[in-house]
């Protein structure tokens, strides 16, 4: 079987802490703004919330297992075969999310940066850098997170305080937005923002035991909600939610608008560091798990000859949509708005068969069931 | 040595790489950047643009607007566009991306927008309406939406021509820093496109650009006449009109006020700082009022800001409210008759007259808004507050609600220092 290494609780906070954020460089921030106005900074927290309380109850399926990952639960829940479809299913979703988030990217990268620049040649780079980290490992995926989520909240702390010129804290009111019951519905739609959790739960060995999955899993879901929301409220503050819903990326238009003064402005190309790093990290973590659990589901020993296959596959996945508006308009929407009933669904259903049907880990040397 | 062999190639390809061999790639002097951009009414299609942008031949490379002949078949360097080392060009096309298009058939070098510094409207256009060219400008990725944005008496053209840069080498520098000479003076408001376009959308408030114009020196007096010299306070000026001679023909003063995207009203440039007040913008700026203990005397004042103005908006009996409570500070910049306002007895009259000064300049500019039903203060962001949800605010529509609204104004003002003098001696003389 594959063996992965260790990291710490910190390391795992940063990579399912980058996987979240990231999302906020992206189409995010006006998908958002659109739906919930004013509202939308605290939306989000919703989203948070309730992506807290499915932890929660993720956490109470893995204390049944302890030690397991989630995929062998869904074996020892769900019966080998079920298991296996399940396990199988998640590595095709993470395949097609990491897809989509390459083609989230490379949407917006052409759209400010490299306009002319074919779209292959974008994705094999990045690519690169994805199967190179598959190849490498989860240990040093997960150190080089721990080091990208010092340099991302540090330069978004300061893009964001560089825009302070143009805040102002009228743009937020009326305060309920389009109205507090769509903030909420919508809130707890879009849930499936922070799905990225879910990927723990996959790295369980690597975490060295539950209580740093537990901390890793709420400190993730709590920075990232802190993240997101003081991201949007002060894009809101600037943009108010009126422009706010027609920029294609919010936070690189903060940093495009930066003007303190006649020498310092124009900083959009800090921007494309934390952007990248972000992006990387997130794509990558979805490949490799996604690589590893199939792996893992198929009783395959090494990951690495499937990285060449999978990558493949992922350049595929990312030239699904034909443009940029059904990237958005269905993919980017599926994954961030609609598959929480798939990523959440799951592990909740198994938790209430595991409960139904009394299975449990039992702690003997045959780790019986 | 396998692993070294491949991390080489890795190095060797990320060189062939990130040296930006993709199609994106543009050498620096393969462009032109235009400066300033001018948008017109046109006669023969839907728009008419003029661009300026350097000759990269030094400020005097351009001939320094002499109207010798030479380049462009024989024709004087004015009639091929240059002007002090500018180039100007005008385009009529169907939308501006391709004008500029159009105009590469006869510039060099693509010309680039992403250093553009300054949108320019006429005052024509901008009554009719600009909403066509900000399409573009939001939506295309050379264009900076920090650029300044200014609508202009007469054409834009006539006025880009007339952009010339009279101090230092540098065209982009002289254009931002005038931009920003708003923060020295408040004559005119310092209005970047972000602001600009955010405002046409908002519920809360009305857009506004600065006013410009071209003057032609005429309205400074020759010297000759035999006049008492009267004074005139408060001095509004608009441009075209401020009494001056020499440095640039263009100015600006003032503000152009829109209703959505069409311009319908203007503010001079008193009214304009009173507006720049109310709106927390106003930075520093000489404001003289007349000596009262000395008529015909004046007392020239260092004006600011002294906190943030405190705004509430609220609803009486259906009616908006709003309360503007303003705090100004000053510094004495002179005492022509030499009384002394230093004194604690003084110093508390010259602050009432300071206030009320500004109090009938504040309602002078409030009273103006509401006849244009145009609220450039912003003070919709006060009255938002009263409303739940986004549907109630625009349900109500504030900016159509302006002009009924109540506005009620307050100033404190207080002269804090006395300049490098604290008391004046009468001057002796023989008589």
């Amino acid at each position: 079987m594959m063996k992965e290494d260790n990291f710490g609780t910190k390391e795992a906070v940063s990579l399912a802490t980058l996987a979240i954020i990231t999302k906020v460089f992206y189409t995010s921030p006006f998908v958002i703004v659109n739906s919930l106005g004013t509202a939308a900074w605290y939306g989000t927290l919703v989203s948070c919330i309730v992506s807290l309380l499915v932890f929660l109850l993720l956490y109470q399926l893995m204390k049944r297992f302890p030690g397991d990952d989630l995929q062998a639960v869904f074996m020892k829940v769900l019966g080998k075969v079920l298991g296996r479809i399940v396990t199988v299913l998640f590595s095709v979703y993470l395949l097609y999310y990491a897809g989509m988030n390459l083609r989230e990217f490379l949407e917006i990268i052409k759209a400010y940066i490299l306009p002319y620049t074919p779209p292959s040649y974008i994705m094999i780079t990045f690519l690169s850098v994805v199967a190179l980290f598959a190849f490498l490992g989860l240990e040093v995926l997960a150190r080089f997170s721990y080091l990208g989520l010092w340099i991302v909240l540090i330069t978004m702390g300061l893009l964001l305080t560089f825009g302070s010129t143009y805040y102002n804290a009228n743009y937020i009111k009326p305060y309920l937005g389009y109205g507090i019951d769509k903030t909420i519905i919508y809130g707890v739609l879009r849930s499936a923002a922070y799905q990225e959790f879910i990927l723990l739960a996959f790295i369980m060995g690597s975490l060295q035991g539950l209580k740093n999955f537990k901390r890793a899993g709420i400190g993730s879901i709590l920075l990232s909600g802190g993240v997101i929301s003081i991201s949007l409220l002060l894009y809101l503050m600037m943009f108010q939610y009126t422009v706010g819903s027609e920029n294609l990326s919010g936070l690189f238009q903060i940093s495009r608008s930066i003007y303190l003064s006649r020498f310092f402005q124009r900083v959009e190309a800090i921007f494309l560091f934390i952007w990248v790093i972000s992006s990387v990290v997130t794509v990558a973590i979805a490949f490799y798990i996604s690589i590893s659990i199939y792996c893992k589901a198929l009783n395959i020993g090494d990951h690495r000859p499937l990285i060449l296959p999978f990558s493949f596959l992922t350049f595929l996945v990312a030239f699904f949509p034909k443009n940029l508006t059904e990237t958005v308009e269905f993919h980017m929407l599926f994954i961030r708005q609609y598959s929480s009933f798939v990523v959440y669904g799951i592990p909740v259903l198994v938790l209430v068969l595991s409960l139904i049907l009394g299975r449990k880990r039992v702690e003997s040397r045959n780790e019986k069931v | 040595m396998k692993r070294y062999k491949v991390f080489c190639l890795l190095l060797i390809l990320l060189c062939w790489m990130l040296a930006g061999c993709s199609p994106d790639l543009v050498e620096i002097d393969e462009e032109v950047y235009a400066l300033v951009l001018g948008a017109d009414i046109s006669a023969n299609n839907k728009i008419k643009i003029t661009l300026q942008y350097p000759s990269y031949k030094g400020s005097g490379g351009g001939g320094s607007g002499s109207k010798s002949s030479g380049g462009g078949g024989g024709g004087s360097r004015e009639e091929i566009g240059v002007y002090e080392g500018n180039i100007i060009t005008t385009v009529e096309a169907s939308s501006i991306l391709e004008g500029i298009n159009l105009l590469n058939t006869a510039v060099s070098r693509q010309i680039s927008l992403t250093h553009c510094k300054l949108l320019v409207f006429s005052e024509e256009l901008a009554k009719q309406g600009v909403e066509d060219y900000l399409a573009p400008m939001m939506r295309y990725r050379d264009m900076r939406r920090i650029m300044h944005v200014i609508v202009c008496k007469g054409k834009a053209e006539s006025f880009i021509k007339e952009n010339i840069n009279t101090i230092g080498e540098s065209e982009s520098k002289a254009i931002e820093l005038m931009a920003t000479q708003s923060l020295n003076n408040g004559l005119f408001p310092r209005m970047t496109f972000i602001d600009f376009y955010r405002n046409m959308l908002s519920p809360y408030e009305q857009p506004l650009t600065a006013y410009a114009g071209i003057n032609d020196f005429s309205k400074l007096s020759s010297g000759d006449e035999e006049t008492a010299s009267p004074l005139k306070i408060p001095e509004g000026y608009l441009p075209s009109e401020v009494p001056r001679k020499g440095a640039a023909r263009r100015e600006l003063a003032g503000t152009a006020i829109f209703n959505g995207p069409k311009m319908i009203g203007v503010l001079d440039s008193f009214e304009t700082r009173c507006m720049l007040i109310i709106k927390n913008q106003f930075k520093r700026g000489i404001v003289t009022i007349e000596d009262r203990k000395a008529p015909g005397k004046v007392i020239p004042l260092d004006v600011r800001l002294g906190r943030k103005p405190v705004i509430k908006g609220y609803f009486e009996n259906g009616v908006p409210i709003i309360d503007v409570r303003v705090n100004i500070e000053a510094d004495l910049g002179a005492i022509q008759s030499r009384v002394n306002y230093e004194r604690l007895s003084l110093v508390e009259a010259l602050n009432g007259q300071i206030k009320e000064f500004f109090e009938a300049g504040l309602r002078q500019t409030i009273d103006k808004t509401q006849r244009l039903n145009c609220d450039v203060f912003g003070f919709g962001e006060y009255i938002a507050g009263n409303f739940s949800t986004i549907q109630e605010l625009e349900a109500y529509n504030w900016k159509k609600h302006y002009k009924d609204a109540k506005v009620n104004v307050t100033v404190e003002a207080n002269v804090r220092r006395t300049g490098l003098m604290f008391g004046s001696k009468p001057l002796k003389s023989s008589q």
